[in-house]
């Protein structure tokens, strides 16, 4: 095991970590905006608005993370010629792909408040929006969280597919080292620890609130 | 393994004798030191709130709960003896509040499956055995219908019909017409009572004041884990000892 | 007709080529996935330390790393152990491997949601544990997980886009050709969506028909398809779905 190659990699390995990151940031940020505006749409009692929701949701989860950021990409490049900034490209693909399931998230934790609850707090005289924001939202967003969470987890390791468009993410910079000293393994390991990282801890909260949200 | 095969046999020795049972669930005692007898052909009603222990007291008989300590014995069987505990499982019969019937066999199919399995019955014979099984509690014209395709009472009179197949020497209710429907009562308590008169050892938890009356040998009342108050039914219904006794039934009756 | 689209559909023959292969693929990894799934869905449930200690360490690895990083580590790593595989070979194994991590979890789920009182009405019938397990947990948790291993069918199929990594011919790697060629990107790209879309309807359409075949009584007809997340909902205990 060259570990005398994994130092020397680590600042390097350590940049595309910090660009790996600010993309979950970004693209967390991003999907969950979308997420909300589609599940708000899907829910919306006007067909046209419910179904352009629909029909977002079910392209998006039909096809794969690639096809959408080859989109983009090559979108950007048509119309921005070769200036487009390619953290934004990769931010904008996986903000529209995971909005796609963050909004099923959001859609399905929005239904599953008991839907007794809201006639409960209706008959109790609350209008529609008070219902709304003091009855299920509170719920909502405890039931949603590990699942949310969850989805957010593929995102971080979803950053990695930004590498086919050129994105200098984690995985791209490792590809990169390996291409260049051939030494795949210890490289190859460094990035798995650095992902696993990141999305264990994750991972252990997730089941964690889910075993809380079950007993509840 | 014996096979027995018909309700003769639930003659031999289907008394039960619990000694100084104790049974704990993590840091709370639900049962303190029960002593109980159950004679061969005795129905017993177990009545008591929720929490009494008196559905603990029934799982402890039928062999799914191990007691603490003291003595278990189902007939000739010490079941606090983890050794020989299993030693009563396809001999006695237990029905349970929640069916718990196989969702992916047929009536029949539940009916014949231990039949089939463990006790390597053919084909053939377990579904002769499983159509009498299914015609005693009045269901042989269901028996390719699902569980999800039959009512409440059905489903329950399946469960039953199953656990007799096995031909046990004694049978134990757990609450068996909690969760139906009022006017699916009376089918399932009917064959119930059939049962009853032909001679089965039964031990009854149940909220049915009406059939621990008419169908009881003996009814008991469960309170904080101890039996505190027992007897003929009339005597312990209509008439309470204990105070405890008559708090509980004066709260049933009010509901 | 746009002249785009006419360009593009020209190359048909070459994108449906394509899709067999990833439709290939996908079916391979799929019953890898099985595999790998099951064996480590007995082992996390055994009683053998090491076993548990194992599996875990296998699905949690799998899951918490990128899936393109695995393609990698069995197409450009495991040359330095000796195995040497063709791309196809080397996606097939990476996606098997992973997917049945994913797997092992949703056959772990299904076994723990029969419920304990169908095994302790079991136990009193006189069926032992082995017969219990195979004659009345296994046959439930299979209706059980059936939906999510579906969906598990769907995350192969598009997990074979990333094997345009390492230069397989699946569809979108022939889109990315088709593109250089025409640079028609908006048709090419349509076209390599609507083939996705196609093969995910038409995995799903089968898999909701033979779930009707082998199952009985059968699973209500809107069972079986993209589903969303699973969702716990607050105060429902698992428990043993009965259509």
């Amino acid at each position: 095991m060259n570990t005398d190659l994994i130092i020397e990699s680590l600042p390097q390995l350590l940049h595309g970590l910090a660009v790996t990151v600010g993309l979950s940031v970004a693209a967390i940020a991003g999907s969950t905006v979308i997420g909300l505006l589609v599940a708000t749409a899907r829910t919306s009692k006007l067909p046209v608005i419910s179904q352009l929701g629909r029909a977002y949701v079910e392209i998006f989860r039909g096809s794969p993370l690639p096809i959408t950021l080859l989109f983009i990409y090559f979108g950007a490049v048509y119309y921005l010629g070769y200036s487009l900034n390619l953290f934004v490209a990769a931010t904008v693909g996986l903000s529209l792909y995971h909005g796609a399931y963050v909004a099923e998230i959001f859609r399905s934790g929005i239904e599953a408040v008991h839907v007794g609850q809201r006639e409960a707090a209706q008959v109790l005289g609350l209008s529609n929006s008070q219902v709304f924001f003091s009855v299920v939202l509170p719920q909502t967003r405890r039931i949603v969280m590990p699942p949310l969470v969850g989805q957010y987890i593929s995102l971080v390791k979803d950053t990695s597919i930004a590498f086919l468009i050129g994105t200098v993410e984690l995985m791209k910079v490792g590809q990169s080292i390996v291409d260049r000293t051939g030494q795949s393994v210890p490289i190859y390991l460094s990035v798995a620890v650095l992902y696993f990282i990141i999305c264990y801890p994750l991972s252990v909260w997730v089941r964690r609130s889910d075993r809380k949200v079950v007993s509840q | 393994m014996t096979t027995t095969t018909n309700l003769r046999d639930a003659e031999v020795d289907s008394s039960i004798r619990l000694r100084s049972v104790t049974k704990s669930f993590g840091s709370t005692e639900v049962l303190k030191k029960v002593d109980l007898d159950v004679a061969s052909g005795e129905v017993v009603v177990l009545i008591g709130a929720s929490g009494s222990g008196k559905s603990t007291v029934l799982r402890i008989m039928s062999g799914l709960e191990t007691s603490d300590s003291g003595e278990v014995w189902v007939g000739s069987t010490p079941l606090h003896d983890p050794r020989r505990a299993r030693e009563i499982r396809g001999h006695v019969g237990m029905v349970f509040q929640q069916f718990n019937l196989f969702p992916h066999l047929t009536a029949l199919g539940n009916v014949t499956l231990a039949l089939r399995k463990a006790r390597k019955m053919s084909t053939s014979e377990a579904n002769t055995v499983g159509m009498r099984s299914l015609e005693r509690v009045g269901l042989s014209d269901k028996a390719e219908s699902y569980p999800s395709q039959l009512s409440g009472g059905q489903q329950q009179r399946v469960a039953i019909a199953r656990a007799l197949a096995v031909s046990p020497r004694i049978m134990f209710f757990d609450e068996a017409t909690s969760a139906l429907d009022p006017e699916l009562v009376g089918e399932v308590t009917a064959v119930m009572r059939q049962l009853a008169d032909e001679g089965m050892t039964m031990v009854v938890v149940t909220h049915e004041m009406r059939f621990a009356r008419r169908t009881a040998d003996r009814v008991m009342f469960v309170d904080d884990g101890v039996i505190a108050e027992q007897g003929d039914p009339e005597q312990v219904l209509t008439n309470p000892q204990h105070p405890r006794t008559q708090q509980f039934l004066r709260k049933v009756l009010e509901a | 007709m746009t002249y785009q689209w006419q360009t593009v559909l020209g190359y048909l023959p070459q994108y449906l080529h394509a899709a067999l292969l990833a439709l290939r693929i996908t079916v391979l990894a799929f019953i890898l996935a099985t595999v790998c799934a099951t064996v480590a869905a007995l082992a996390r449930n055994s009683s053998v330390g090491m076993l548990r200690l194992v599996a875990g360490v296998y699905v949690e690895v799998i899951r918490n790393t990128p899936v393109l990083l695995q393609i990698f580590i069995v197409f450009f790593a495991l040359p330095s152990f000796g195995l040497h595989f063709h791309a196809v070979t080397a996606g097939v194994l990476a996606l098997g491997i992973n997917v049945g991590a994913y797997m092992c979890e949703v056959f772990r789920a299904g076994i723990a949601s029969v419920t304990r009182g169908q095994t302790e009405a079991a136990q009193i019938l006189g069926l032992s544990r082995r017969q219990t397990f195979v004659f009345v947990v296994v046959p439930q948790a299979l209706r059980n997980v059936y939906p999510a291993t579906v969906n598990n069918l769907l995350q192969v199929l598009l997990g074979t886009s990333l094997l345009t990594a390492i230069a397989v011919p699946e569809i979108t790697g022939v889109a990315i050709v088709i593109n250089a060629r025409t640079l028609l990107f908006v048709q090419v790209f349509l076209m390599a969506l609507l083939l996705y879309l196609v093969l995910s309807n038409l995995l799903s359409l089968a898999a909701a028909v033979l779930g009707r075949v082998i199952f009985r009584p059968p699973l209500p007809i809107g069972f079986v398809g993209p589903r969303l997340p699973r969702f716990k909902r607050p105060g429902r205990p698992e428990r043993a779905v009965v259509s």
